[in-house]
């Protein structure tokens, strides 16, 4: 049947078959299979993901398109169709909690670290650069049988 | 059998609150007899446990339809190896494992430190018996394994098809035990807390059991990785499925803990944010447990009808306060004046690998929960797929994997400047020649070239690292390279087996970033004889076949595979009798060698007139994802393995140490 539908569009309209293919997968990768957990129209092995390939193949035939066919999923099955939450409203908490979160705790340790901080009088590196083993005489005590 | 099942769980219940009363009041009155006796009620419910364990496998074996998890997980005709995956396949049966489980690393532990931990022995009991008894009440009263059916059935429904796979008999297992083992760490963290032996006490032995769960969980995710790639049939390993992400949770927490307990071992730093951590490392196993269990994920309402979610729920917030509680209660003396240094220290360097990884652990959960969020909040439920997890903990991941490289060549207190860009520069140097060979090679992809740059880079200071070391002990002890090597690890297990570790995670991440960037993917719908073609591959499609094996209908198509090599390949979709809506597959995967490559063929379907529909991926790199794996729990094996003298430990020290002193 898809077979069928890509032949008919091939001969319909002056895009190239390749072309429509990717085109319809990047679509499909940006949907959820309904009736899976988190796997993308284009990936599932479910037949509701097969139909729904073959739906966005045929509206991209027609000239749909990419967010005209996304907005008829998300009539038909909710915003819960996209994979990723929306970067508006209510979906935009989903991508910025976890940014205030790293970025509050960045603050934080840095701010105690500073606080934490008791400078030796010798400011400088007490070790010397030229020294080609940094820690030789640890690495020496760690790696020598006793 | 369901009656003698039924008895031993109400034993092993009532044993198990004799224990908790018994531990308990023998840690506060340091009663020696009856803290012998709380160990003896200990082992005794690993015994019970086992029991009940044995005989549901038995019921199963014998398929005895008179028992209700019997007659809804298994079937006559169901190949027998597959019978012990129906001993988890099920929610009575997964959560007596945990109880097992638990039972069994329980009394390992008592036995093991009864005598070297006098102190933190009565509570780590008490702790472990009071989940004890949890799971036990909830095994009793709410979902008994061994409850009766009315009638006595012909025949079972069988096994979810998906469940019977061989990878089923490993993950299940291994991530449950996984979870589970995190309450030992937990139970001598709590001790710690009770006791006010707050010092590094309770550091080694809890960073032994911490290693043992990261280990075990590890295992666990990675062969659910396994399991998913060769049954599911979407071509991927890893889908951040809420059902894999709250199993990641627990490990990703407690890997920070294995990482910034070295801080407060050498330092004596930050003993607040590790009890925090492996506190959080437990609860969110119960989280994880309560997740899988409560039906919670379908729908925020579907979780009141759930038999355990409502259970669950509860202990895990008991949990969570009296932690949260017992933390606070020792604040005083956790809040400890920090002393650092610079900003340029390993300390440092392990807060900001603390960050990431709880950053990762965060988003993650965030992401778990957010559906159910915003279906409590909105009445939608939003879906958060991989793409929000690529995005968010992509670049987490990279920022993890460059401080791999950096944190190791940093001084505890301090690090010159110049010093540490002296010995990132070879390394960085290293990672452009890699990254130049794979532009001339034709890899253009920005975010791909900036990963393999950090993982060669990174794998270049682990060189240095060994390099360094080996030098020292051959010019000491003149000895061979090889020998050298194996001695320098011998040596100094944790440190280079920590390294290993890291090898690992580089190997690994060689493997997720070519799969993630250069996969290729295409359905095609094809008739008899036609060719296809995905990249190098050419396919020739010839006919669809079906065949049928005790209980099963099998329904194939056969393929030929003609470039660059010639092989047959049959993926079939296997409908099982009661299970025909759910049909398992057979996947042709062929790890192609010279290019490191998995070609992955699934049947999706086929039509009356002989036709056929196939998904077709090749998947470059995958095989590296195992081979890091592989590489990374070895070196964490290395890593944990006990010292000799610890090994012996137990016995060094006089019994009636029980007694003597205390506080």
């Amino acid at each position: 049947m898809t077979l069928t539908v890509l032949v008919a569009v091939a001969l319909a309209v002056p895009v190239r078959a390749d072309d429509l293919d990717n085109r319809a997968r990047e679509i499909a990768k940006k949907l959820q299979c309904p009736v899976c957990q988190t796997i993308s129209v284009a990936d599932s092995p479910s037949e509701l993901a097969a139909q729904m390939r073959a739906i966005i193949r045929e509206k991209l035939a027609e000239g749909w398109t990419e967010d005209q066919i996304i907005n008829y999923f998300v009539e038909r099955y909710g915003e819960g169709v996209l994979l990723e939450p929306p970067r508006q409203g209510f979906g935009l908490l989903a991508w910025v909690g976890p940014a205030v979160v790293v970025v509050f705790g960045l603050a934080i340790i840095t701010a105690a670290v500073r606080a934490w901080v008791r400078p030796r009088p010798e400011a400088e590196p007490a070790l010397d650069p030229g020294d080609e083993d940094r820690y030789a005489p640890e690495l020496e005590r760690a790696v020598k049988d006793a | 059998m369901s009656e003698f099942g039924r008895l031993v769980l109400i034993f092993a219940l009532g044993l198990a609150i004799y224990n908790l009363i018994a531990a308990a009041g023998g840690g506060r009155r340091l009663s020696a007899p009856l803290l012998a006796s709380a160990r003896n009620g200990l082992l005794g419910v690993a015994v019970l446990m086992t029991g009940a364990l044995a005989t549901l496998l038995l019921a199963l074996l014998t398929h005895d339809f008179s028992i209700r998890y019997v007659a809804e997980n298994s079937s006559l005709e169901m190949p027998r190896i597959f019978i012990f995956t129906a001993l988890w396949g099920g929610q009575a049966g997964s959560l007596l494992f945990w109880a097992w489980m638990l039972s069994v690393l329980g009394a390992l532990a008592v036995w093991l430190h009864f005598q070297a931990e006098v102190r933190l022995i009565p509570w780590v009991m008490a702790v472990i018996s009071g989940v004890q008894v949890f799971f036990l009440l909830v095994l009793n009263f709410l979902t008994n394994p061994f409850e009766k059916l009315p009638v006595v059935l012909p025949n079972g429904r069988g096994l979810n098809p998906l469940l019977q796979d061989p990878g089923m008999l490993f993950h299940p297992p291994l991530l449950l035990s996984g979870y589970v083992s995190w309450s030992i760490p937990f139970a001598f963290a709590m001790a710690a807390l009770i006791t006010g032996r707050l010092d590094r006490e309770w550091l080694p032995v809890t960073r032994a059991w911490a290693m043992l769960a990261w280990l075990i969980q590890g295992a666990g995710l990675i062969v659910g990785g396994w399991w998913a790639y060769h049954v599911l049939g979407w071509g991927g390993y890893w889908g951040w499925d809420p059902v894999e992400n709250v199993a990641l949770l627990p490990w990703l927490v407690g890997t920070a803990f294995i990482h910034s307990l070295m801080v407060q071992e050498r330092r004596g730093m930050l003993k607040l944010w590790n009890f925090g951590l492996i506190i959080a490392a437990f609860n969110l196993s119960i989280f994880g447990t309560f997740i899988v269990r409560s039906g919670v994920l379908t729908s925020v309402h579907s979780f009141a009808q759930s038999s355990v979610g409502p259970a669950f729920f509860t202990f895990l917030g008991i949990s969570v306060v009296a932690s949260v509680a017992l933390v606070l209660y020792r604040l005083p003396v956790l809040r400890a004046q920090g002393d650092f240094e610079s900003l340029l220290s390993r300390e440092a360097a392990f807060l900001l690998n603390n960050l990431l990884l709880v950053g990762i652990a965060f988003a993650t959960l965030w992401g778990t929960v957010f559906p159910l969020l915003s279906e409590a909040v909105r009445g939608e439920k939003l879906t958060v797929g991989p793409p929000f997890y690529n995005q968010v903990n992509g670049p987490l991941l990279l920022a993890l994997v460059l401080l791999m490289g950096v944190g190791p060549l940093l001084g505890w207190r301090k690090t010159g400047l110049r010093v540490l860009l002296r010995d990132l520069l070879g390394p960085a140097l290293f990672g452009l020649v890699v990254i130049a060979g794979l532009y001339a090679a034709g890899i253009r992809l920005a975010e791909a070239l900036l990963g393999f740059w950090a993982v060669a880079f990174v794998a270049g200071t682990v060189f240095l690292e060994f390099y360094r070391a080996v030098r020292i002990r051959r010019r000491a002890m003149a000895e061979g390279v090889l020998t050298a090597l194996l001695r320098v690890i011998g040596r100094n297990r944790r440190r280079y087996g920590g390294y290993i570790v890291h090898l690992g995670i580089l190997i690994l991440a060689v493997g997720v970033i070519g799969s993630n960037f250069f996969k290729l993917e295409r359905e095609f719908t094809v008739r008899p004889g036609e060719t296809f073609s995905l990249g190098r591959y050419t396919l020739r499609f010839e006919q669809v076949g079906e065949w049928t094996d005790p209980g099963v209908r099998n329904v194939g198509a056969a393929i030929t595979l003609l470039e660059p090599f010639e092989r047959e390949l049959l993926p079939y979709r296997k409908f099982y009798r009661n299970w025909e809506q759910t049909p398992a597959s057979h996947i042709e995967i062929v790890t192609v060698v010279p290019w490191l490559e998995d070609l992955y063929v699934f049947l999706t379907g086929w039509s009356a007139d002989g036709s056929a529909t196939v998904h077709v991926f090749v998947n470059p790199l995958v095989p590296f994802v195992w081979l890091g794996a592989a590489v990374a729990l070895f070196g964490g094996v290395v890593a944990a393995w006990p010292a000799r003298q610890a090994r012996f430990a137990p016995a060094a020290v006089p019994a009636r140490g029980v007694v003597a002193g205390g506080d």
